[in-house]
């Protein structure tokens, strides 16, 4: 068992999409638990990644090829659970996308692979992101989350666009709405009515888990997240 | 308006229409990285950062990265995100241009005018200062801030300038109708202050504010004329929009002159320190061929540290400067992203860095400042534009020797705060702008600095010094090799 296991963590750090969903398959053939699969397998591999691009020696290539392995994974082992178990395992549903107007993407793309090594299923819309669509693919995948970011103060406008968007259609209970990027403060993100900020990626990673485990979008919380401070 | 340079654009936009599909993904995270690591393996330049050494000393390495980054300007070409499909170039095209190439480029017009040239690393040529960056301002110190920031005809030479916060107290929402009417407000803005500031035929490098092509649109017809420039920026290295195109169009439409930069990302899709040097150089070659750029604004990022004041980012811009001078006669614009704000020590010693580095470098300009890695609106005084102009200029004609063991002194000074920089002060908090002096909290720290500096060796004495004049004089010091 800890040979098929070490091999799934192996793959998602190697961001190799067909064998890691071959070796699942083996592993649950195998009748190890789908959760096992996940946890000491595939999240092996994640925290390899993330700990190897945190110190300079993995890159974004590698970290959006091991966000595809690892989203790969979650989908087999998701399917091969009730659904009731499925819910509880999984991070959350996000749609993130870069707000209208800005083409700059290389943050939100670390941001996203993260998120995806992490556990979460990442739907990202690209760049210049018009305000309706966050909220038909939010419904379409029926998200948790709804991220936005931008580096330009001349997108900033349409962050809190999105969010007025979300409320004035009656979706605000729905989703988290958290935000990013180079001008976008947390006194900004606060002040616009958002459920969240982060500084870096991996603070990102750690506000969405901090959101699902201790609040509910309805709950108007505020989480805050900066390594740096 | 049909000319040779128009017809050059159209060939390569063709091309972005004809050349191999390639899946966006892939480019990213497939094509990219394996030929970069494949070059960087080829010539041998694989882990050669050197962070005891932040200013390049190795000439011949400075040559190998550049064989290593034509080869890869000729292997990959530049990626079109709207088609999908790779624009790619002949060597014969390359070389073309660089034969072509002009020997300088005159901004501004009349008494206004400037003249930019060719650098070789150490060269005497005293490079240009353009100011500032696109940092957020509100619109009522928009033109107080101009007028200041072009205040000194020694330290500033071209008009680039801060972005509006509000179009007549209007968010300005890009790619709509309010970023249109901004364009046209911010390039009046810049008008009325430099006739204030007494220099009216300073040259404008673009609209600042205008994050997509309506920007320009808006703008450009306020600064037409062939001593001012339009300026289009790629998303990422060896990428670009048919946005980059819309505006170098638009750029001619107006006779401006054309600036297109693209940058390179440490940790990004070119992964270390050496593959962001690498694709910059790359960069650098494409970009004056395929968008036919007068010159180019290309630099080196380092994304975890928001700026590129650490030792990783000023080497990579060093061996990546350093590289396309000694080889090419292209002038290019370089540009610090320091991270700490106005009227802090730490903003001085970064950009005293960065600014000591491209010029020694071989950078023909620069475009500064980035005070506050520009997140907060109006932390921006003409003070840093000042500083950096100061720097910049001074640092003509110094060895690499010299600038590096400089830089290794200020370093320590600043950068294991680089990931939580000192925010400073706004404008109204260390800055008068209806007496266009600073206050004497700004004043106090900058005169402290600025001694410290020279104590440690920083020739700044130099622009208001009695041989300044002498080394204008031009010196075409450079020639195109291959």
């Amino acid at each position: 068992m800890a040979d098929i296991l070490k091999k799934i963590g192996n793959l998602v750090a190697e961001g190799d999409e067909d064998e890691v969903v071959k070796a699942v398959h083996e592993a649950l053939n195998q009748g190890i638990a789908p959760l096992t699969v996940l946890t000491d397998g595939a999240g092996k591999g994640m925290d390899f990644i993330s700990e190897q691009y945190n110190a300079g020696e993995a890159f974004l290539p590698e970290l959006v090829l091991a966000g595809d392995a690892m989203t790969a994974v979650m989908k087999i082992v998701f399917e091969s659970m009730d659904a009731k178990t499925a819910a509880e395992t999984k991070e959350g549903t996000i749609v993130i996308g870069q707000a209208k107007g800005y083409v700059h993407d290389i943050g939100k793309n670390i941001c996203s692979a993260l998120l995806a090594v992490n556990g979460f299923e990442v739907h990202d819309l690209g760049t210049d992101v018009p305000v309706k669509k966050f909220i038909e693919e939010a419904e379409a995948v029926n998200a948790d989350f709804v991220m936005m970011s931008t580096l330009l103060t001349t997108s900033l406008p349409y962050l809190s666009d999105t969010l007025q968007y979300i409320k004035d259609t009656g979706h605000r209970d729905k989703w988290y709405f958290c935000v990013g990027g180079g001008p976008v403060t947390p006194e900004f993100a606060e002040k616009i009515g958002t459920n969240g900020w982060s500084r870096t990626a991996f603070d990102c990673v750690e506000m969405c888990k901090k959101l699902v485990k201790e609040h509910k979008p309805s709950d108007g919380a505020f989480v805050c997240v900066d390594s740096e401070a | 308006m049909n000319n040779y340079k128009v017809q050059l654009i159209l060939h390569y936009l063709d091309k972005a229409f004809e050349g191999p599909v390639i899946p966006m993904k892939e480019w990213d995270t497939k094509i990219i990285p394996k030929t970069v690591k494949g070059i960087l393996k080829k010539y041998n330049l694989a882990n050669t950062v050197d962070m005891e050494n932040p200013i390049n000393q190795d000439p011949e390495l400075a040559d190998r990265f550049f064989q290593a980054g034509w080869e890869l300007a000729l292997e990959l070409g530049l990626y079109c995100e709207d088609t999908e499909r790779v624009i790619r170039i002949t060597e014969d095209e390359l070389l073309e241009c660089t034969r072509n190439y002009p020997d300088h480029l005159i901004l501004g017009d009349g008494q206004d005018e400037v003249v930019m040239y060719p650098r070789k690393p150490e060269s005497p040529i005293v490079p240009l200062v353009a100011a500032s960056l696109g940092i957020v301002c509100s619109e009522k110190n928009y033109l107080p801030l101009v007028q200041g920031i072009v205040k000194y005809n020694k330290l500033v030479d071209v008009l680039h300038g801060p972005t509006l916060a509000t179009v007549f107290g209007h968010s300005i929402r890009s790619g709509t109708p309010y970023e249109t009417l901004m364009g046209n407000y911010e390039s009046e803005l810049k008008k009325e202050a430099l006739w204030r500031a007494g220099r009216p035929g300073m040259a404008c490098t673009g609209v600042n504010g205008a994050v997509t092509e309506y920007g320009h649109l808006g703008g450009a017809p306020a600064v037409a004329g062939h001593g001012n420039v339009t300026q289009s920026l790629l998303p990422v290295e060896l990428k670009c929009t048919f946005s980059n195109f819309h505006r170098i169009i638009q750029g001619l439409n107006y006779g401006h002159k054309l600036r297109v930069g693209g940058f390179s990302y440490i940790g990004g899709y070119a992964g270390p320190p050496e593959g962001a040097a690498l694709c910059n150089i790359a960069n650098d070659l494409l970009i004056s061929v395929i968008m036919q750029a007068d010159y180019v604004s290309s630099y080196v990022y380092d994304i975890q540290l928001f700026g590129n004041c650490g030792r990783k980012a000023v080497w990579a811009n060093s061996i990546a400067t350093q590289a396309v001078s000694r080889n090419t006669g292209f002038m290019r614009n370089k540009i610090v992203n320091e991270t700490g704000g106005p009227c802090t020590e730490m903003f001085m010693y970064e950009a005293a860095v960065g600014c000591m580095n491209h010029c020694v470098s071989g950078g023909s300009k620069t475009t500064q400042p980035r005070s506050a890695g520009g997140r907060f609106t109006d932390y921006i005084t003409p003070m840093e534009a000042w500083w950096c102009g100061d720097v910049f200029k001074s640092c003509a004609g110094m060895t690499l020797k010299d600038a590096n063991d400089i830089a290794k002194k200020i370093l320590p000074k600043y950068e294991k705060k680089l990931g939580s920089p000192d925010k400073g002060l706004s404008v109204n908090e260390c800055f008068d702008l209806d007496n266009q002096v600073p206050l004497e909290n700004y004043r106090e720290l900058y005169t402290r600095v600025r001694n410290e500096l020279i104590d440690i060796g920083l020739p700044l004495n130099m622009v208001y010094g009695s041989w300044y004049m002498d080394r204008m004089a031009v010196r075409k010091d450079y020639s195109i090799v291959r």
